[in-house]
């Protein structure tokens, strides 16, 4: 269960820097809600996953899984480039973490 | 440049600080010093970011983020040393790192902040 958090802390992340780009873009209610949302929501789920998985686990799944998400939104949603060199490097961040799961 | 760098590696330290808040806060003030970290940190690294290539401010910072959890969490607090728990940790910071400086910052929409 305290991965299942640490993955919706990661998705969180994701929807937080979506609304920076947006706030940024255009500075409205939406885009503000999307922010405070999403990073508010990421650091309660990252600090629940915390009460059981080591910190440096938790911390390092959650910039991957930020950073990855990030990534795949662009790519399916605002047709970023799909380089090889990006999909093995998500693929780096995801077996690791499959790795550190599966090890803890 | 290098004034700059000083704010990255600043928000450095304050990212490795709300980390260690959000586990082991445990009454009012240090949960408030842990929403004061991640404040700080957040906007140091705006601010240091400014000037300087995303790609690498980010992989420094999160470095330095991952890094010293890691081993303050076994100097501090008693987590055990496992080296293949690290190896895995250093395959992800890896893919960050690279995911984050390969990616040019204007061709990002969902990406970089």
């Amino acid at each position: 269960m305290d991965w299942i958090f640490l993955i919706f802390a990661g998705a969180g992340e994701v929807v937080g820097v979506m609304g920076i780009n947006k706030v940024n873009k255009k500075l409205n209610l939406s885009s503000l809600g999307l922010l405070f949302g999403g990073f508010i929501l990421s650091f309660i789920f990252l600090s629940i996953a915390m009460k059981t998985i080591p910190m440096s686990t938790a911390y390092a799944v959650w910039t991957g899984m930020g950073t990855v998400g990030s990534a795949l939104a662009g790519m399916i949603f605002f047709n970023e480039s799909k380089d090889w060199k990006r999909l093995l490097f998500i693929g780096m961040v995801l077996s690791a973490a499959v790795g550190l799961k599966l090890i803890s | 440049m290098k004034k700059d760098w000083n704010f990255v590696f600043i928000a450095g330290l304050f990212e490795i600080g709300w980390v260690i808040g959000l586990k082991h806060a445990f009454n009012w003030w240090t949960w408030g010093l842990t929403l004061f970290a991640i404040y700080f940190s957040m906007h140091l690294l705006i601010i240091g970011s400014r000037r300087l290539p995303v790609g690498t401010t980010y992989a420094v910072f999160t470095g330095m983020g991952t890094a010293g959890t890691v081993i303050l969490e076994i100097l501090v607090f008693n987590e055990p040393f496992r080296i293949e728990k690290i190896a895995l940790i250093l395959l992800l910071l890896s893919g960050v790192i690279g995911l984050k400086t390969i990616t040019p910052a204007a061709d990002s929409e969902g990406g970089q902040s």
